[in-house]
């Protein structure tokens, strides 16, 4: 490579040099004042209206009345709010729980070449980035009735004598929504699984096998202990990830039936676009970003003790 | 060495066993789209329909069909979707570009603080968004306009679209760019001629990865847009599921149609995408 710049020093171009210091800024700015307005003060926004008197008469007098902590007090004492944070627990504990443990040994077999082993990862990604809406109406299908080929084949295996009426019982229709997450949410888990597998030195294995490790033995002393802080992101992710779906739940079953899978999100959603309670469903919303920013700050713990590594 | 080759062929027989059971929702999606309708409702199920029909194709994209006529124009749906993606596609590039660029190419105060922004902003669900921006799309007007959900879905894709830009401008050497200086162009001159097409690669990724973010979006659609007329897909969809409960081939035939574009990318795209994420989340 030639390198001309080690002969005649670089000029910049044509800005001065107090210039420059502001270009970088000029370049950020777009993007600053977009986010800034259409992600930044929004989410603010919804905080001052958690503490307004905000419905339908609110939205289009645009005169709310400050109501101090009375929506959150409403949002607390509501029998439904309780159940809704049970659901979304138990759906994010289940969906992480599987999505992870699958995404884990899905990636620990792909990580050694075999033959078609790229074919097979691009297949387990497949469904990536389906939207979600696409696939609670697969899933529909598949859990239906009388027609589904979930109950087809769970009768024909004998592990249930009577198809199973997925979305008319409480326990089953949140099994099915959570069934269909986990199937949206491996691919994530595999790719950000397989990239920590990839990450860890190779020398480590050779010098256990020399030792006399077993497979079983490198997984729990080498693999286990140095992808720790990989689980912790991804696990982190992947609750910020699970604890906000709404399109999927809200396809197969809109939070039904009864209540049987509302969670924080479709309860929110419910409040302000079916009961127009914008205050009360603000005040949900403030609650899940308290939540996900601690999350998120755990998160980022992890990935920067990871680089430290 | 044959305990090496036992353990690549249980990867390979345990691998085949999980992608036939992943790929089951999707087969079953493409296989029922197929089917002659008195074939769905067969027990034991048919698995590869004998008789392979596409009229449930025909009927979703307004062609004349042997299927009773839809009560709603589906190919609609397909217009809108493509019009919000395409704009939101464009709208995101134009400010990702700019924005990757600095993060690659100066030291900044404030730099590392909007990376971590960018990150946050990344992880915001958008059921938190929607009740502020529905209330303040109203008090502005842009409420029921396209413009109003193509601001939305630039915002979730942005952050994201910043982030794999910035890796892909870090790949370019530096003293391309200098060389292009010292020929007298302009830094933004430079930028245009000499970076963005080398990271077309990028641009790509990104450019789909917004595409599809608009594409698929759901909940904003669902709050801003309530004419039938101006609404995408994902609602397309959910609104076929509410009348037609037990139409399933044309429900599949629906739901495979705009599955394609996802799919298509991500068998293009997979490297691009996947490194995109790595870097965007745990690196």
């Amino acid at each position: 490579m030639s390198s001309p710049s080690a002969q005649n020093p670089v000029r910049e171009p044509k800005i001065s040099l107090s210039g420059e210091k502001v270009t970088p800024y000029l370049f950020i700015l777009p993007s600053a004042l977009f986010l800034g307005a259409i992600l930044g003060f929004p989410i603010l926004y919804s905080v001052v209206i958690s503490f307004q008197k905000y419905n339908l008469e609110t939205l289009i007098s645009k005169n709310a009345q400050f109501v101090g902590f009375q929506n959150y007090i409403a949002v607390l004492s509501n029998p439904t709010f309780a159940m809704a944070l049970t659901h979304s627990l138990i759906f994010t504990f289940f969906s992480i729980l599987f999505q992870f443990t699958i995404g884990l040994g899905l990636a620990i077999l792909l990580s050694k070449p075999f033959p078609l082993s790229n074919v097979m990862r691009g297949v387990l990604l497949s469904g990536w980035q389906i939207p979600s809406v696409v696939t609670g109406t697969i899933f529909l299908w598949l859990f239906n009735l009388d027609y589904g080929l979930v109950n087809f084949l769970l009768t024909s295996a004998r592990i249930v004598n009577q198809p199973i009426a997925w979305f008319f019982q409480s326990n089953t229709a949140l099994a099915a929504v959570i069934i269909a997450n986990i199937w949206l949410g491996i691919p994530f888990n595999v790719i950000l699984l397989s990239a920590g597998i990839v990450g860890l030195p190779e020398d480590v294995y050779e010098a256990a096998t020399v030792d006399g490790a077993n497979g079983w033995q490198k997984f729990v002393y080498i693999t286990v202990p140095l992808l720790r802080s990989t689980v912790g992101a991804v696990l982190m992710l992947g609750f910020i990830y699970t604890l906000r779906v709404f399109d999927i739940i809200w396809v197969m079953t809109k939070g039904g039936p009864g209540t049987a899978t509302e969670v924080l999100p479709t309860l929110a959603y419910r409040l302000s676009f079916i009961n127009f309670n914008f205050g009360e469903s603000a005040a949900i919303s403030v609650f899940m970003l308290v939540i996900l920013l601690g999350a998120g700050v755990l998160y980022l713990k992890f990935t920067l003790s990871e680089e430290k590594l | 060495m044959s305990r090496q080759r036992i353990e690549t062929y249980a990867r390979l027989t345990l691998c085949i066993i999980a992608c036939v059971i992943y790929l089951m929702p999707l087969f079953w999606m493409v296989s029922t789209s197929l089917k002659p309708v008195d074939q769905i409702f067969q027990k034991p199920p048919v698995l590869f329909p004998s008789s392979p029909q596409v009229e449930s194709y025909k009927s979703v994209l307004g062609l004349p069909s042997k299927e009773p006529a839809l009560y709603i124009n589906t190919f609609v749906y397909f217009k809108n979707s493509l019009l919000i993606a395409s704009w939101t596609t464009l709208l995101a590039l134009v400010l990702a570009i700019p924005a990757a660029y600095a993060l690659s190419r100066f030291k900044f105060r404030g730099q590392t603080t909007f990376l971590l922004f960018l990150l946050v902003a990344q992880m915001l669900p958008s059921v938190l968004l929607v009740i502020p921006l529905f209330v303040l799309f109203r008090i502005f007007g842009l409420y029921s306009t396209y413009f109003s959900v193509i601001l939305a879905d630039t915002a979730l894709a942005l952050p994201f679209a910043i982030i794999i830009l910035r890796t892909s401008f870090l790949q370019i050497p530096d003293a391309l760019e200098e060389a292009g200086w010292i020929d007298g162009g302009s830094r933004l001159q430079v930028l245009w001629y000499i970076i963005l097409p080398l990271v077309r690669a990028g641009l790509v990724a990104v450019g789909v990865f917004s595409f599809l973010t608009a594409w698929g979006e759901f909940v904003f659609a669902l709050s801003f847009l309530p004419k039938p007329e101006m609404q995408p897909v994902s609602l397309g969809i959910f609104q076929f599921i509410g009348m037609y409960k037990s139409n399933f081939d044309t429900m599949m035939a629906f739901s495979t149609l705009v599955a394609i574009p996802a799919v298509v990318a991500l068998m293009f795209l997979q490297r691009e995408f996947v490194s995109g994420l790595t870097t965007g989340s745990v690196k």
